[in-house]
């Protein structure tokens, strides 16, 4: 099929109910949610890398350390899980034509993935209930196949996503995997492209994320009456380590993804966009050697946001990247999605998320913040406790315009 | 060239994709109403616990929580996001349509996904670790957040069954799109049933109480809930079925299994009878029982129910706009979105359609299976599978040995002008008539391995001319895209 075949192809699978604001915005915020999605990604990867190194490690700094990240690991679980639901809607906003194409085309491997996921999941916490949260280092663990086998497991699901993702770029090829020799195969058993240096730099990208929690996590247990400091040291020095060593040693399947990228990305490996990730990383490892030796210092929690900043970097490369190849190339403009604005809901999403998310999860981050800091049971400040109250009303007056909205719409 | 919004089909021989998207569904329903109920019931406890100075009921939230954590919200969050691979791969233009009018309120719905999550975690592992009106207030945000979730998605449920107002059609926006009937009473409906499961599900922790009077005293308070909330559910089931479209009850009379009222009224009575017996003897509530009958509850209600409300809609498969195989068969003024129809029956399906390989953009007597074979696969293969097992196989439809001759009969005078109730108009070129028309004959005469043969040996044949035209000197030139394609 001729180039410009696919890009009219492409611009006859859109949605012709349109996007409800401008497309930007959604690309915006798919960007952002990406990067929140694959950073928890990648602190479950590390912190469950960690948990399993030291349910065979006789180490019982190691021991203790696996014991508590897998605590770190399981909430990470749930929170990439949840936080990835937005850019998975957000994607199929305006790229609907690929990742619906990409999608059905791999169709098995699609609904595997739900399975695969659970599966994983189910593993982990079958690990966390044979051991108990302080089980290990008191004896040697038991069912250590299973942390394995769900990490494993979880690869698996990445790398399926992860084809979904390149498939989505090959609108080329789409035809010729949906009839392969002229017959059509409609069995959905094949995932059909992918990049394994691409793969296995988000993967190893949670060697760096991991010791940033690491050194986070000495600065968090430290303030504690009871906190162990020669073992949340031996934590934290583990973690610098992983920061500077994993923030370079990314930047390898990094270069291989770059010099490996299909010839419709064209000039991509050499623009900006390209460079400022490889930058990020760099900057990650100075940084965190020059600004981490001082135990007590803010930059003990900023080393988070640091590493962050360095995930959210190739986040934004790999949107570029898509957005090079699929009008770069082949002439689809996200840009010229039909918009029939919806000022309502657009509002009530924003208003939600700044005030409703904004004061409720002030309110839980800052109650589990001090609950982590605290020994025995934690009675909160007056101020604590009225923000609480505060939370109860703002989200009782959001469930009231909800039925006093939907009960006006509904009589007229 | 001119072309719909068609993908490629994804057809699952061995029970069908749609049943696929049912089981996730269904798994799904099950989970999330019994977290939202769970939620609600966690809130009214925790209050309880602050102002009566109860640590039992906190240690209850404590267990509840925990064991919903590790099922409902794991297999319910990841089969929550299940339902959009499987719509995806099963039915593109469906979720298409319903994301592209309410992302913003899947966006904001998202926002109280991650209130959940982040709760949920709060509720059990703070247990202890706070202060009881702390505990309280984090409760009582849960329950709203949890209970935010369900009434949004009930509206892009209910847009699915029909828009909220006719004036939608007409004038779009989110809002005219959202509410309506079918929204409110469904939502009293759901929310009833997942007071139900909760309190079903619930028994599985009351049953390992070892306080007898703290076991009796919830196993009470769960039955209460249990049978109101049952009793509620199915008056309000009778409101919704007078809330859909008068065709919505046609179909539903004309497909549902004859099992599914008994099945309905069944349930209804065990799951009363089963609340009663525990309120009356709470020994009887042992964890095997309760878990049983959530399995109950899931196998013979809420699945027929679930299946009801999916047949119900036929033939349109989003907002009464797109059929079940993806066409859009009418025009939406208000969302400036036209009928694919008037084109399809221009061109023809095979033209239409943006992934139908180039030898087959024209059914001819060359390459008539494999046409028929696309065509099925684009219009049939989303509710009729073409093998002997999987959803309502096509060859229950057709006499043993029919003729082709006939089968092009049935399917000008039934299925192109859209003469069934339940069935999308199908427009078609004459040459695909006579296709889908051999492609069925023969997979009802001979079977699919005969028909897959057929096909293939329509391709060699095509792969055997294309050699010879090269072959020929002096066309060798003017066939130079056949050669390179050989090549």
């Amino acid at each position: 099929m001729e180039t410009v075949q696919l890009t009219e192809m492409m611009y006859a699978l859109r949605n012709p109910a349109g996007v409800p604001f401008y497309p930007i915005v959604f690309i915006a915020l798919g960007v952002l949610t990406f990067a929140m999605h694959i950073f928890f990604v990648q602190l479950m990867l590390g912190t469950g890398a960690i948990t399993a190194y030291g349910a065979f490690s006789n180490n019982p700094y190691w021991q203790r350390l696996a014991s508590s990240m897998l605590e770190i690991a399981k909430v990470s679980v749930s929170v990439a899980i949840v936080i990835g639901v937005a850019p998975l809607l957000f994607v199929q906003v305006v790229y609907d034509p690929q990742w619906y194409t990409a999608n059905v085309l791999s169709a098995r491997w699609v609904i595997a993935f739900i399975v695969i996921m659970i599966m994983a999941y189910w593993l982990m916490y079958y690990y966390y209930f044979r051991n108990g949260k302080f089980g290990q280092g008191a004896d040697k663990p038991k069912a250590r196949w299973s942390i394995i086998a769900s990490l494993a497991i979880f690869l698996v699901a990445g790398w399926i996503m992860h084809s979904l993702t390149s498939q989505m770029l090959h609108p080329e090829l789409w035809q010729s995997w949906y009839s392969p020799n002229g017959m059509i195969d409609t069995s959905g058993s094949q995932l059909h492209a992918n990049s394994p240096w691409r793969f296995a730099f988000f993967i190893l990208t949670a060697i760096p994320v991991a010791g940033a929690m690491l050194v986070a996590y000495r600065r968090f247990k430290a303030v504690r009456e009871d906190a162990d400091h020669a073992y949340l040291d031996w934590a934290a020095e583990l973690g610098k380590k992983w920061l500077k060593v994993g923030s370079l040693l990314v930047l390898i399947p990094y270069l291989g993804w770059m010099l490996t990228l299909p010839e419709t990305a064209e000039n991509f490996a050499g623009s900006i966009w390209s460079i400022l990730p490889a930058l990020g990383f760099i900057g990650l490892a100075v940084w965190s050697h020059l600004r981490l030796n001082d135990p007590k210092s803010i930059c003990n929690y900023m080393v988070l946001a640091m590493a962050f900043i360095a995930v959210l970097l190739p986040s934004i490369g790999r949107e570029v990247l898509r957005y090079d190849i699929l009008n770069g190339f082949f002439g689809y403009n996200f840009f010229d999605y039909k918009v029939i604005i919806d000022w309502y809901s657009t509002l009530l999403f924003f208003g939600t998320f700044a005030v409703v998310g904004g004061a409720v999860l002030g309110y839980f981050l800052t109650i589990a913040w001090k609950v982590g800091q605290s020994k025995g049971v934690y009675v909160p400040s007056a101020a604590v406790d009225r923000a609480g109250t505060i939370a109860i009303w703002i989200i009782s007056l959001w469930m009231l315009h909800f039925f006093v909205l939907g009960f006006w719409v509904w009589m007229q | 060239m001119e072309l719909i919004s068609l993908f490629p089909t994804w057809y699952e021989p061995a029970v069908g994709s749609g049943w696929v998207v049912g089981f996730i569904a269904t798994f799904h329903v099950l989970a999330s109403h019994t977290s939202v109920g769970a939620a609600l019931l966690f809130a009214y406890l925790s209050y309880r616990a602050w102002k009566d100075d109860r640590d039992d009921y906190l240690d209850f939230v404590k267990k509840y929580g925990l064991f919903l954590l590790v099922f409902t919200y794991v297999a319910g969050s990841l089969t929550g996001v299940g339902i959009w691979y499987s719509t995806t791969v099963a039915s593109p233009n469906g979720i298409g349509a319903l994301i592209h009018s309410f992302v913003w309120k899947w966006a904001t719905e998202w926002v109280f996904f991650v209130i959940e999550v982040i709760g949920i975690y709060m509720i059990v592992y703070l247990v202890g670790k706070v202060d009881k009106k702390t505990h309280m207030k984090i409760s009582v945000i849960f329950g709203i957040a949890s209970f935010a979730t369900m009434v949004i998605i009930v509206g892009i449920l209910s847009f699915m069954m029909v828009p909220g107002k006719e004036a939608w059609f007409d004038e779009g926006g989110y809002l005219l799109g959202f509410y309506g009937d079918n929204t409110f009473i469904q939502l009293a409906m759901r929310a009833m049933f997942m007071l139900t499961m909760t309190a079903v599900v619930g028994g599985i922790i009351v049953a390992g109480i070892k306080d007898a009077a703290f076991k009796k005293e919830m196993t009470r308070k769960l039955g209460w809930l249990g049978i109101i909330a049952t009793l509620l559910g199915a008056a309000m089931f009778q409101l919704y079925l007078n809330s859909v479209p008068d065709y919505a009850l046609l179909v539903m009379e004309n497909r549902l299994p004859d099992y599914f009222g008994p099945s309905i009224a069944i349930v209804l009575g065990l799951t009363i009878g089963y609340f009663i017996l525990t309120m009356v003897q709470p020994k009887f509530l042992v964890s095997g029982f309760a878990g049983t009958m959530a399995i109950v509850i899931l196998v013979a209600g809420l699945w027929p129910e679930e299946t009801a409300r999916e047949s119900m809609r036929k033939p349109w498969v989003a907002g009464q706009y797109v059929y079940s195989n993806q066409i859009i068969g009418r025009d939406v003024p208000g969302m400036d979105i036209q009928s694919q129809l008037p084109l399809i029956e221009k061109v023809g399906i095979l033209k239409a359609h943006p992934f139908t390989p180039e030898h087959l953009r024209e059914a001819h007597n060359g390459n008539q299976i494999q046409a028929g074979e696309f065509i099925t696969m684009t219009y049939c293969a989303n509710c009729h599978s073409v093998s002997e097992s999987g959803i309502r196989p096509l060859h229950r439809y057709f006499p043993d040995q029919v003729t082709q001759e006939v089968m092009a009969r049935y399917i000008r005078g039934a299925l192109v002008p859209g003469n069934i109730a339940y069935m999308p108009k199908m427009p078609m070129l004459e040459s695909e008539v006579q296709a889908i028309a051999a492609y069925l004959t023969k997979i009802n005469n001979d079977g699919l391995d005969a028909t897959n043969l057929a096909i293939s040996e329509e391709i060699a044949n095509r792969e055997a001319e294309k050699v010879q035209l090269v072959k020929q000197p002096g066309l060798v030139i003017s066939m130079k895209s056949s050669a390179e394609e050989i090549q």
